[in-house]
Parts: structure tokens; C-alpha cells; sequence
């Protein structure tokens, strides 16, 4: 998950990498009390990139002029994102530009540190000045100076830069990070550094041991649960999510692999989903086989919640819960429900018979090959 | 072989939601589950598998290769460090949720102890008619010799069954997990398929996002002579819109470094450069293995 700008300034700051004096702004009005002295500069604190093309970063050289520009960067969408927060932070002057990351890499399995003396706004255009550092045992300063030296730096810029490598590597661990990146560090002309702006994505997988990434997480608004309506958020017991495309198949199937490949057949089949939810938890060490059953009735629930299905394709897949409990669930589940979409069910395994002999007596059509599942399934959504 | 039927197997979490279903599971298909570990019950037994408090204490009273891990994500890395300290040098980590620094903590243990890890996040591997480690569901798999190495869960199970209706049974099929930092890597695997005198051919399962594939792609070029089908996940996910899996969706993000790595584009590239054929759907994998093996026995005929 993105952290915002300023708060990964927090924990840059924290870690003492230097930055400059800031504020958030959460109204325009609130730069009347600004304590940073002026020239100042605004910054929309959205979660998505190219903010300065956007539009999203203004100079400010007065208070009349910094509540304009404020209300002005309040209104503007980036990539569809409006910013519940500014942050106003004192305007430096940089005499040079670097870039440096640390990133997981999975194809050494490793963190791997980046570096340019090119950074900045055009830093993608200039990956040729990148440079790279493996970090394969455990980490040492030495792996900060050899980066430093890749990338060219001489005299105390070597020992200055590296420390702040350090310091990001250090937050890199003790935060569980899965990027964090300073772009442009400011270089003045008397050597002295400054990180302007600040990324860094969190790993999803280590919120539950990192609580104060996960209350930095918690106050920005959640875009995945905003496209459902209030009643919907209620039911939502465990983490399932829908996905929202543009079609009309629904599709539930369990696990992230099989999803994308019956997505991928549905789409050959020229059939258009228009909602998805993977149900899937199987590797999940509380969500024992038998909680199928409720996974699936949850992901129903989401799926024909969504108007625009007009035929759904359940594809579950390997589970120890037999296809013939799955069609008893399916079969409770609808038979109280009235004008539901056709549901077509894909099963593998255990006890199919039964399973099939259940669910035709509800009308509903299973099958045990895929191919025939997303057939049929894109020809009802014609209907 | 790697794993055989001969080999003794462990199961770290024995106690745990999914070490309880599956430990059983396992060892009614033939796998030597000769102990369960979970600290606070050591004593009972599960299902007649006897439980220990600690991997070393199991270790004193009989003898394991394996150890197959169910307990909780922030448990998994000190789990493994324990199997390893105890001797243990192949580990098969199931439980999803694991974070990445753990496995890159995990490696640098297991990289100088010759320890191979498969997972997290993975239903493990499964030598049909052999031996099962971990949760792929047995029913749908035969013995045979095609070789499978996947990124993916269930879809590993429907490639398998797909295979298995065709006629063709499996070798060993492993899944490596589709988190962003496996535990193994594709390469690891399609060497160790290349070195098993009972493979014949080798399906690789692969996915959008990451450079895994690329990586692959150009390793089989290069040291891999037993023929390779590949299928792709994801050729019609819209960019930036990755599925589940923390591989896709960190590619995502990180395509603003420019390179197109991770994409479908990229990915069928690599193997059509290194002449890797990759079937357009799972049906379609058992028709290109025949095709590749009819290949082979007219050209060695």
C-alpha cells in the first residue's frame, strides 16, 4: 500500500533523514496560520504519480496567493484522485538532483538499492544513469558506499549520500517496506542533502506487525470498498472483494491464477465480465477447507449485487470440501432468492455426481469441463 | 528423485486450522508423516501422527528430510530457521500472508545451508502415486511424466486435471508460490525437472507481472533440452489492474521504471524468443505436449 508524501516524510524524519519544514493543509483556510515562511510550495496529497505535470504542485510567494492555489489543487483530479490533504513545505533550491530506491527484486530475491545523479521529474527518461546494488547478505554500510561509488560520487558526497542509504534501508526492515524511494534528493551547492518528495509502498502482507503504517493506511479513504454501497460494506465479514469491469458475466473462482486465466477465457470466448471475486484462501492458515461454504455465499452476495451480471460463472477448483457439500451450499443459498441471473457451475472432484443430480433439481446447469462452463456462460449472458 | 516415497515428513503447525486437515490428507496418500510439531502439545497425537514441542525433540525420536509448514504468516520465518537449525534441508512453507523480508531473511539461511524452500503461499508439491506435501487435492492427478512447475494454486490443479482427463499423468508438479519473493525459482525447479530421469516434458504455469517468466524463458533457452510448454495467466488483464497476487500488482506499480517486464507482451516475447510453445488455454497444454513428444519419437526414430 502507497503511504502519502508527508507521511513518508514522517518517517523519514523519524529515521533523520533530513527534510525540509512542512505543514498539512487540510482546508485553504488553514494557510493563514501557516508557520513556514514564504516562498512556499503546495503539494496534492494524492497516491498516484505525475502530480507536478498534473498540475498538483503550485509555488506560492503570499498568503492571497497560497489560498487560491490551494483551493484550486483541492479541486483537481489526479488520475481521478481529489487529495484530502496539502502539504505546504518551504521552497529550496537545489543545485543538483539524485534518485535513490531500495526495492524488493524477485529475480535475485533480494533488496536491491538504486541510484542516479540524474533524478527528478525525468528520472524514467534517464534509466540509463541508473545504477544498482544487490544487498545478498545481510546488510553493512559497505553495500551504500559501493552504490555511491556506482553512481559516480566523489569527496564527502560518498559518505553523506551513503548514510542516507543507510538510514532508508534501515526503514526499508524495520517497517516491512516494499519501496521506498527519494526522488530528487537535494544536492546543494555546499554538498548539503535534502529529500524533496518521498515514496513508499508499504508490504501488505506485514500491516498486522506494523501499526503505525497500518493507522497511516487507515486514514486514507479505501478506493477498493468505495464502489459498494453502504448495506454491502456491512456484510462484507471477511476481506472478499468485488471487482468492477465493464461487461455482464459475473465470475467467482477461488484463488488468483485461476481467476486470471477464466478471465482470460471468457474474454477469448468474447464474453465481457462485468464483476469478479476471487474467493479464494486456501494457503491461509485460519481458513480451514470448510469455510468454503461461506466464502462462496459471501462472493455470491457481491456478485449479484452488481446489476449489470446477467449470467454468473462459478469456477471452484480443488478444494478437500466435496462438490457435492459445494451444490448443497449453492442450492440453500438460492433457494430463497427470486430473479437471479442463470449461474453456471464449473466443478472438479469428489462426488460430482451428486453435485450434478443437486443442482439440476434447481435448474442449475454444472459442468466439469472449463471449456463447456465458459461457453455456456457467455451464451446466457446474451440471452 | 527429490522427493520419493521413502522420504519422512514433518508438519510444523500439525495443530494449527490447515495442519490439521491436511497432515492426515497427506499421509493417507502414502507420505511418511512420521511427526507433527506445535509447541504446548507434545504427547498427543493427531490422527496417530505423534506431536512434539520442537522440530529437535521430534528429531531425537525419529528421523525426517521434509518438514511441511502450516503456522501462522509471522511464525513461518522462525519455523523454517528451526527445521534448518535441527537439520532439515527441504522446506515446503504453505501459509500465505508471509511478508517478503521474511523469505529474503529465509534465503540467505537456506542459500548457505543447501536448504531448498518451496512456497510460501503454495499448495506445495505432489509426486503422483507417491508422495503429497502440502494441499493439492490428490484426486486429480495421475502418474506420469509430465513435469509441471507452476506460480499459481488452483490453477496448478486445473492444469493437472487437464493433463490427467488427456491421459497424461504428472511426474511432479510443484507450485512456487505467487508471491513476489518465492522461496524457489522457476529456474531451480526446470533443472531439477531436467535432471529427473522421469520427466519427459515440462509444462510451466506462469502469470502476469514480475520477470519470473522472462527469466525462465531465457534460462530453458539456454540449459534446459527437455521440451517446454508454457501457459500465461493474465494476457487480457488490463494494465495496473492486477489480480490477488502481490507479484502482479507490485509490477504494476514499479512499470513506472519504464520497462515493460511483467506484462503478457513481455512475457509471450521471451518464450516465442527462446521457441517455447504456450498453449492459448489450459485445454490446449495436453495438445501441445502430445504434439512435443510426437516430435521427439519421430525425430529419435
Amino acid at each position: 500500500m502507497d503511504l502519502l508524501e508527508y507521511q513518508a516524510k514522517e518517517l523519514f524524519h523519524q529515521m533523520g533523514i533530513p527534510v525540509l519544514p512542512s505543514q498539512r493543509i487540510a482546508h485553504p483556510r488553514d494557510l493563514k496560520g501557516l508557520k513556514i515562511s514564504y516562498p512556499v510550495v503546495l503539494k496534492s496529497q494524492v497516491r498516484t504519480g505525475g502530480r507536478g505535470k498534473a498540475g498538483g504542485i503550485k509555488f506560492v510567494e503570499n498568503t492571497i496567493d497560497a489560498v487560491a492555489a490551494a483551493q484550486a489543487i483541492f479541486h483537481l483530479p489526479i488520475m481521478g484522485c481529489y487529495p484530502e490533504v496539502l502539504l505546504a513545505e518551504a521552497k529550496y533550491n537545489p543545485d543538483r538532483e539524485f534518485y535513490l530506491a531500495i526495492m524488493l527484486d524477485s529475480s535475485t530475491r533480494r533488496p536491491l538499492m538504486l541510484g542516479s545523479r540524474q533524478g527528478g521529474v525525468d528520472v524514467e527518461s534517464k534509466l540509463e544513469h541508473m545504477q544498482q546494488v544487490v544487498v545478498d547478505q545481510e546488510f553493512s554500510s559497505f553495500y551504500a558506499r559501493r552504490l555511491a561509488l556506482k553512481m559516480g560520487l566523489e569527496g564527502e558526497l560518498i559518505q553523506s549520500v551513503s548514510l542516507v542509504l543507510e538510514k532508508m534501508y534501515n526503514l526499508f526492515i524495520q517497517q516491512d517496506l516494499d519501496l521506498i524511494e527519494i526522488n530528487p534528493l537535494a544536492v546543494s551547492t555546499t554538498g548539503e542533502l535534502m529529500a524533496l518528495d518521498g515514496r513508499i509502498v508499504a508490504d501488505d502482507a506485514a500491516l498486522g506487525r506494523r501499526s503505525n503504517i497500518a493507522a497511516f493506511i487507515a486514514t486514507i479513504p479505501d478506493t477498493a470498498l468505495s464502489n459498494l454501497t453502504g448495506t454491502e460494506k456491512g456484510k462484507l465479514i471477511s476481506d472478499l472483494k468485488r471487482v468492477q469491469l465493464e461487461g455482464n458475466i459475473g465470475v467467482l473462482c477461488n484463488g488468483a491464477g485461476l481467476m486470471m486465466a477464466t478471465l482470460d477465457l471468457i474474454q477469448n470466448a468474447k464474453g465481457k465480465t462485468a464483476s469478479y471475486v476471487d474467493i479464494g484462501g486456501e494457503y491461509r492458515h485460519n481458513c480451514p477447507p470448510e469455510t468454503l461454504q461461506e466464502r462462496l455465499q459471501q462472493g455470491l452476495d457481491l456478485i449479484l449485487a452488481d446489476k449489470a451480471v446477467k449470467a454468473v460463472l462459478v469456477n471452484v477448483l480443488g478444494s478437500v470440501i466435496s462438490c457435492r457439500q459445494v451444490a448443497e451450499g449453492m442450492t440453500f443459498y438460492l433457494r430463497n432468492r427470486k430473479n437471479t441471473p442463470p449461474i453456471v457451475v464449473r466443478l472438479v472432484g469428489d462426488r460430482i455426481e451428486q453435485a450434478a443430480e443437486l443442482l439440476a433439481k434447481s435448474k442449475i446447469p454444472m459442468t466439469d469441463s472449463l471449456e463447456d462452463a465458459i461457453a455456456k456462460t457467455v451464451i446466457l449472458a446474451q440471452v | 528423485m527429490l522427493f520419493t516415497s521413502d522420504s519422512k515428513v514433518i508438519i510444523q503447525g500439525i495443530k494449527e486450522p490447515l495442519g490439521a486437515v491436511y497432515a492426515p490428507l497427506m499421509r493417507d496418500y502414502g507420505t511418511q508423516v512420521v511427526a507433527g510439531v506445535s509447541p504446548g502439545h507434545a504427547g498427543e497425537s493427531l490422527d496417530g501422527i505423534p506431536i512434539f514441542d520442537m522440530v529437535e525433540q521430534a528429531l531425537a525420536t525419529v528421523a525426517a528430510d521434509v518438514s511441511v509448514i502450516f503456522v501462522p504468516p509471522y511464525e513461518v520465518l522462525d519455523a523454517a530457521l528451526e527445521a534448518i537449525a535441527a537439520g532439515i534441508r527441504q522446506l515446503i512453507l504453505i501459509t500465505e500472508g508471509v511478508p517478503p523480508l521474511d523469505i529474503v531473511h529465509l534465503l540467505r539461511k537456506a542459500e548457505a545451508t543447501e536448504t531448498l524452500v518451496v512456497g510460501p503461499s503454495c499448495p506445495g508439491v505432489i509426486v503422483p502415486g507417491k508422495i503429497l506435501l502440502g494441499t493439492h487435492p490428490a484426486a486429480l492427478y495421475r502418474p506420469g511424466a509430465v513435469g509441471v512447475v507452476s506460480r499459481s494454486g488452483s490453477l496448478t490443479y486445473e492444469v493437472a486435471h487437464e493433463l490427467t482427463q488427456a491421459g497424461l499423468g504428472q511426474s511432479l508438479v510443484v507450485s512456487i508460490g505467487g508471491d513476489r519473493i518465492p522461496g524457489s525459482s522457476f529456474q531451480q525447479w526446470l533443472q531439477i525437472l531436467e535432471e529427473d530421469d522421469g520427466t519427459e516434458v515440462i509444462v510451466l504455469v506462469g502469470e502476469i507481472g514480475g520477470d519470473s517468466e522472462e527469466a525462465a524463458a531465457q534460462y530453458i533457452a539456454e540449459q534446459i533440452d527437455k521440451p517446454v510448454i508454457a501457459y500465461i495467466a493474465g494476457q487480457t488483464t488490463p494494465k495496473g489492474q492486477a489480480i490477488g497476487h502481490a507479484g502482479a500488482i507490485i509490477a504494476a506499480r514499479m512499470a513506472g521504471m519504464g520497462a515493460d517486464v511483467g506484462t503478457a507482451e513481455s512475457k509471450l516475447k521471451a518464450f516465442k524468443q527462446a521457441k517455447i510453445l504456450v498453449a492459448t488455454s489450459p485445454w490446449q497444454i495436453p495438445e501441445l505436449v502430445h504434439q512435443v513428444l510426437q516430435a521427439q519419437q519421430a525425430q529419435q526414430a
